[in-house]
């Protein structure tokens, strides 16, 4: 165990670097800088924007800047913001939250729905709602996810007035029936490819359990058929699926980000975006390690729990 | 307190006078009236004697540099405006008042005196800082002297680099030299906003001091939360030198996208849009929202066509007239805007005291191009596109990605000049790549911008016009469509160099001539954004002369 | 985004096959009844685009001010125009022209990196194989959103930078794809009886593996091509897509956003056009799965 997970480190760690200095490389090679939005404004000369780039070090070669960056980054340091000087893991942290809480969320109600949904398509396999359920989950995998939420912005916030237009809370009104209000439309949204997913899934893992043979002794042993499917189809096909949640983070990452952006949530994909935008070196390449260290551990926490749902698997893979 | 100076500063911006006003434009009516206050008609309810009540104030850039003095962009202005205050503020009408000053100098108070060389300020006293601390001289010594620190990420020196021998003769009292005579520099430090000395020398580094998270000001609101990405809370400043303030929190809440910001305005989540403001395509839906006020402000920046004089095809100004006389500005205003710009022929804002009215008026007609085409030598080709020795007339627009109005005036502009045999290519990229080198170095072949030509609120181009101030040509300026004309050189330098007002204006009226002749730039409209405001709120005034319309807000409060 | 990213790894087993349209995959297939609706919506779908613009009686780029912003069925333009009056049906078409074209070519391109890299690594593994594959996971490190957008924004937006952007983002799944089914392949009988001809590595890997690693290859192409479909329309709603004047579905979308209230079908048709390609796609990439992998019977 303790070599596999240190097997795991190593790789773990040489992933990381291959990620910093690809995600380096792209930013800093790119046309325009963090000073681009100062040239727009009009009011500061070139001597202004040429003496602010010097002062950030950007004048150096990027071989220089880059182990410059690692350095720092090893010994605990981030960086700080070009935008608010602030420490990048300062900024991160302050927008993990709503992210997290996004994340979570819709993850629980993809988790609810989807298996409820694939469970009953199993059972009552090739009937109209097992036919409706697939079609509806493809559509689903298929929408947009930015297209339903705008949608789902304009029937029923500015149309109904039902939900809020966005936000994660009202100003002034920061009680979690408020919060609570605000986090309906976005965790629906995001739910929306997870649910399709997850039903899915559930559908093809318990249609493989109930042909097993313990189903079928079980059947034949006169348990009833509601006990076989809670009891023993249901735990032995549900195992296989909270292993896929670890492997799931980049696509929900990637599904916040939209959803943020629609529903303007503060949070890690706004982040991004606006780093991006603004050319914000330091906060860009901490949300990538970030982002990076997230989606390895998914993928760590997937094998290990892979591993102790079915111990068969053996760990001498790659 | 602040003493609405009755009369003109006298230097460089006059109130604006009342047969100008009646010359004056709708838009322009607008702007001076101050429609905020008094569009009820009646008399507004008086103040609240405590600060109570909050403003929620929607932003689609959000605020994230603090400190005044470091590079920051125009929405951060809208922090530094409630925190901090400058010495002296442009009114809505163009005249400038004292804020932290005792009285904004001129040459005729003495305050400004050896032709622009000697200057010295009087300061109001009775100036507390946020932690208490008394405001002083030595605090005014000290912003100037940072700019200019080596080693200070300064947002810009222009005219302070000029200021040497800095002395403090008293507690509200100093003085410095010129290196030369510089009329904008009162317009620069309208903007110059002034910074606690007893705070940032403490710091080891003033650019990575804790002060620029935590901001201290001497202004109406003291920095209160800030959760990034998201919003900044301000609270009111019970000990303000000046008027109010009447509200006890300031939210300023940053949601990014035009159209989410409206959506959020119609539902009540904000309580005022300013800035780009509403998109043009929802002002009549928008003006017709129960309980929200929606106005049309007047803005100092202009939608231009900025070509880069070094093209094969731009660099003849013939192709450039042809250009102008083909754009149909009224129908891009009308169709993409919904008639809500005003076509321009100036560089200059029309509500600028220099500006000048009797410039010929473009109309819209391609035979006229096509005349002024065939007469130069722009021959049609087989294909349509025009040539010339070989050069065909063929260039690409660029401007950013995302911006869907001005998009849809590139399509237009498109269309329009095909007719004439001109070729124009669509070339959009993100901001951050049209800002970086590819406008600063002039790798360009044309943009469509908006934005100002003068130094803060003083008319003065040179920055933009000048032939040194070409960056790539190693200039220091943003003369980025490198024109280079003796002639406007001489004007711009003349114009720098002296305080009388009435001898500016006739220069800067030559200026424009000569600019509406030559077009280095193709103006096409000066800007009326369109902001809105939750009915109730009182105090709201735009000012085309402040950097963002909540420099009052101060003064604001709700109608009970 | 699709959020399916895994495809069987299960070995084919190809039977003699009778005849093409008799052979039990494509019976398969076409007892699938979804897939094949799919596979008949895109073949329409691409025939619309190619054909349609030349039978319109307008074009996607003639501005008619007068005329903008019909609604569908309300008058000669049958789809209804835009905000600055071009007809919609006609942008539709030009714009599945592009948006089709970015799908396709975007799939073959990681296609093309996706199995060359799989095939080297899953053949020779070893030090080579390993470090190509840590090359992947790094890659797959990078949620796909983060690395379209990071890259797309940084480039000058253009039809090919974008297919090549969607195909750098996509080629991973396939090698890993790959990788796994050429490293199982090879230990087959048929394998080792080619080595011991004396054949070259170069023609093991192409004409003996790769046929045989076939059917995940196929069914990997078609959801590629729905991500890719899917992709362009994210890179454009972020705003870093194909710039106009030349129509794609998603910048269709994105530049609907603000008249979602005023001009709902603006938005609407352009999202029904990619959700419709794209379930095809993904109905397709199933019926394909289910017909060349006998061992998911009963499903």
């Amino acid at each position: 165990m303790i070599a596999f997970l240190l097997r795991r480190l190593g790789q773990s760690l040489l992933l990381l670097l291959i990620v910093s200095v690809i995600g380096f490389a792209i930013l800093h090679l790119a046309p325009g800088g963090p000073l681009s939005q100062f040239a727009a404004g009009g009011d500061m000369t070139q001597a202004d924007l040429d003496r602010i780039a010097e002062q950030l070090g950007l004048n150096r070669p990027l071989p220089v800047q880059y182990v410059e960056w690692l350095w720092r980054m090893l010994t605990g340091d981030w960086g700080l913001s070009y935008r608010d000087q602030q420490p990048v893991l300062h900024i991160i942290a302050s927008h993990l939250g709503a992210t997290l809480e996004l994340m979570l969320t819709s993850t629980l109600l993809a988790m609810v729905i989807g298996a409820w949904v694939g469970i009953l398509g199993a059972i009552r396999r090739y009937s109209l709602f097992d036919s409706l359920a697939t079609i509806g989950a493809m559509i689903a995998l298929s929408i947009p996810t930015f297209w339903f939420g705008l949608v789902i912005i304009y029937v029923f916030s500015v149309g109904l007035g039902w939900l809020p237009a966005g936000n994660r809370y009202t100003m002034g009104d920061g009680s979690f029936l408020n919060q609570v209000h605000h986090l309906i439309g976005p965790c629906i949204v995001l739910a929306l490819v997870s649910t399709a997913v997850w039903s899915r899934y559930m559908r093809s893992s318990m249609l493989e359990v109930v042909n097993q043979d313990y189903i079928r002794t079980a059947r034949a042993k006169g348990v009833p058929e509601r006990q076989i499917l809670l009891r023993h189809a249901l735990r032995n096909a549900l195992l296989p699926m909270i292993t896929i949640t670890g492997l799931h983070v980049p696509t929900l990452l990637s599904g916040a980000l939209v959803t943020e952006t629609v529903f303007t949530w503060p949070g890690m994909g706004r982040l991004f975006l606006d780093s991006i935008s603004y050319r914000d070196y330091p906060v860009v390449m901490g949300i990538l390690m970030f982002t990076a260290v997230l989606v390895l551990l998914g993928s760590l926490l997937a094998d290990l729990l892979y591993g102790v749902a079915d111990p068969r698997i053996s760990r001498s893979g790659r | 307190m602040n003493k609405p100076s009755t009369k003109a500063s006298g230097l460089a911006l006059p109130a604006l006078h009342r047969r100008e006003v009646l010359a004056l434009g709708a838009g322009g009516l607008l702007a001076a009236s101050g429609l905020g206050a008094r569009a009820q008609g009646k008399v507004p309810p008086p103040p609240p004697a405590k600060p109570s009540g909050q403003v929620v104030v929607g932003l689609s850039q959000e605020p994230t540099a603090f400190n005044p003095l470091m590079p920051g962009i125009e929405v951060d202005e809208t922090v530094w405006m409630q925190i901090f205050n400058t010495m002296w503020l442009a009114q809505p009408d163009g005249s400038l008042v004292p804020d932290l000053a005792a009285e904004v100098p001129t040459e005729a108070n003495g305050g400004i005196s050896e032709g622009g060389l000697a200057w010295k300020v009087k300061l109001r006293e009775g100036i507390t800082w946020h932690d208490g601390t008394p405001f002083t001289a030595e605090d005014v010594k000290y912003t100037l002297e940072l700019i200019n620190a080596p080693g200070f990420k300064a947002r810009t020196r222009v005219g302070h680099s000029l200021v040497k021998d800095i002395k403090v003769s008293g507690p509200l009292e100093i003085s410095w030299r010129m290196e030369k005579a510089y009329a904008p520099y009162l317009a620069l430090l309208s903007n110059t906003f002034i910074v606690p000395k007893h705070l940032l020398e403490k710091a080891a580094d003033p650019n990575t001091a804790p002060f620029n998270g935590a901001p201290v000001g001497t202004g109406p609101f003291k920095w209160g939360t800030r959760t990034p990405g998201d919003n900044i809370q301000l609270v009111a400043n019970e000990k303000y030198h000046g008027k109010g303030p009447y509200l006890e929190k300031a939210v300023l809440k940053y949601v990014p996208d035009q159209t989410a910001l409206y959506a959020q305005f119609r539902t009540g989540q904000v309580d005022l849009i300013i800035g780009t403001g509403i998109p043009a395509n929802f002002y009549a839906e928008a003006v017709k929202l129960p309980g929200r006020k929606v106005v049309k402000i007047p803005s100092a920046s202009l939608e231009v066509l900025m070509p880069n004089l070094e093209h094969p095809a731009l660099s003849d100004k013939a192709v450039r007239k042809a250009l102008y006389a083909s754009i149909n500005k009224q129908a891009i205003i009308d169709i993409v805007f919904y008639g809500l710009h005003i076509p321009t022929e100036s560089f200059m804002p029309q509500e600028s005291w220099a500006y000048d009215p009797n410039l010929p008026k473009q109309a819209y007609d391609p035979a006229l191009a096509g005349k002024i085409l065939d007469d130069a030598g722009w021959k049609r080709s087989g294909s349509g596109v025009r040539m010339k020795n070989g050069v065909p007339l063929e260039f690409a627009v660029s401007t950013t990605t995302g911006a869907a109005l001005r998009e849809q005036c590139q399509q237009l502009m498109q269309q329009d000049w095909q007719q004439v045999g001109i070729k124009m290519a669509i070339n959009n990229m993100p901001a951050a790549v049209i800002w970086g080198d590819f406008y600063t170095r002039s790798k360009f072949q044309s943009l469509l911008v908006g934005t100002a030509f003068r130094t803060v609120i003083d008319p003065d181009p040179a920055h933009r016009f000048g032939s040194d101030a070409i960056p790539a040509k190693s200039g220091n300026g943003a003369n980025q469509m490198q024109w280079q004309n003796a002639e406007a050189d001489a004007l711009m330098k003349q114009g720098q160099e002296t305080f009388d007002m009435a001898k500016r204006k006739e220069i800067y009226q030559k200026l424009q001539v000569l600019v509406r002749e030559e077009l280095p730039i193709l103006p096409i409209y000066q800007y009326a954004p369109v902001e809105g405001y939750k009915e109730g709120l009182i105090g709201y005034q735009p000012n085309i002369n402040a950097r963002q319309n909540t420099w009052n807000m101060g003064q604001w409060y709700w109608a009970k | 985004m699709s959020g399916v990213p895994f495809t069987s790894t299960a070995e084919p087993t190809l039977p003699p096959a009778p005849g093409f349209w008799n052979s039990p995959g494509l019976r398969r297939f076409r007892r699938h009844r979804l897939a094949v609706f799919g596979a008949a919506t895109i073949v329409f779908l691409t025939l619309a685009c190619i054909v349609g613009p030349w039978l319109l009686p307008y074009t996607d780029t003639f501005i008619d001010i007068r005329n903008r912003f019909a609604p569908p069925f309300s008058g000669p333009h049958v789809l209804g125009t835009d905000p600055l009056g071009r007809d919609i049906l006609a942008r539709l078409l030009m714009a599945g022209r592009i948006s089709l074209a970015v799908g396709f070519s975007a799939m073959a391109i990681a296609m093309a990196i996706g199995i060359v890299v799989g095939m080297v690594a899953g053949f020779y593994e070893g030090a080579l194989g390993a470090a190509l594959m840590r090359f992947v996971d790094a890659m797959l490190c990078f949620p796909s959103i983060f690395l379209l957008l990071a890259i797309s924004a940084l480039i000058s937006p253009s039809v090919p930078s974008i297919i090549l952007l969607i195909a750098m983002t996509s080629w991973m799944e396939v090698a890993r794809v790959v990788e796994a089914q050429i490293r199982s392949l090879k230990t087959r009988e048929f394998a080792q009886a080619a080595v011991s001809f004396g054949a070259s590595n170069r023609r093991i890997m192409i004409r003996e593996l790769l046929p045989n690693a076939i059917a995940p290859i196929v069914v990997a192409a078609t959801l590629n091509v729905a991500h890719a479909i899917l992709a362009e329309s994210y890179i454009s709603f972020l705003g870093f897509g194909i710039q106009p004047p030349t129509p794609s579905w998603g910048n269709m979308l994105d530049s609907a956003q603000s008249y979602l209230t005023s001009a709902p079908w603006l938005a609407i048709i352009p999202g029904a056009a990619i959700t419709l390609a794209v379930t095809s796609f993904n109905f397709i990439g199933d019926g394909l799965r289910d017909a060349l992998d006998p061992r998911m019977d009963g499903q």
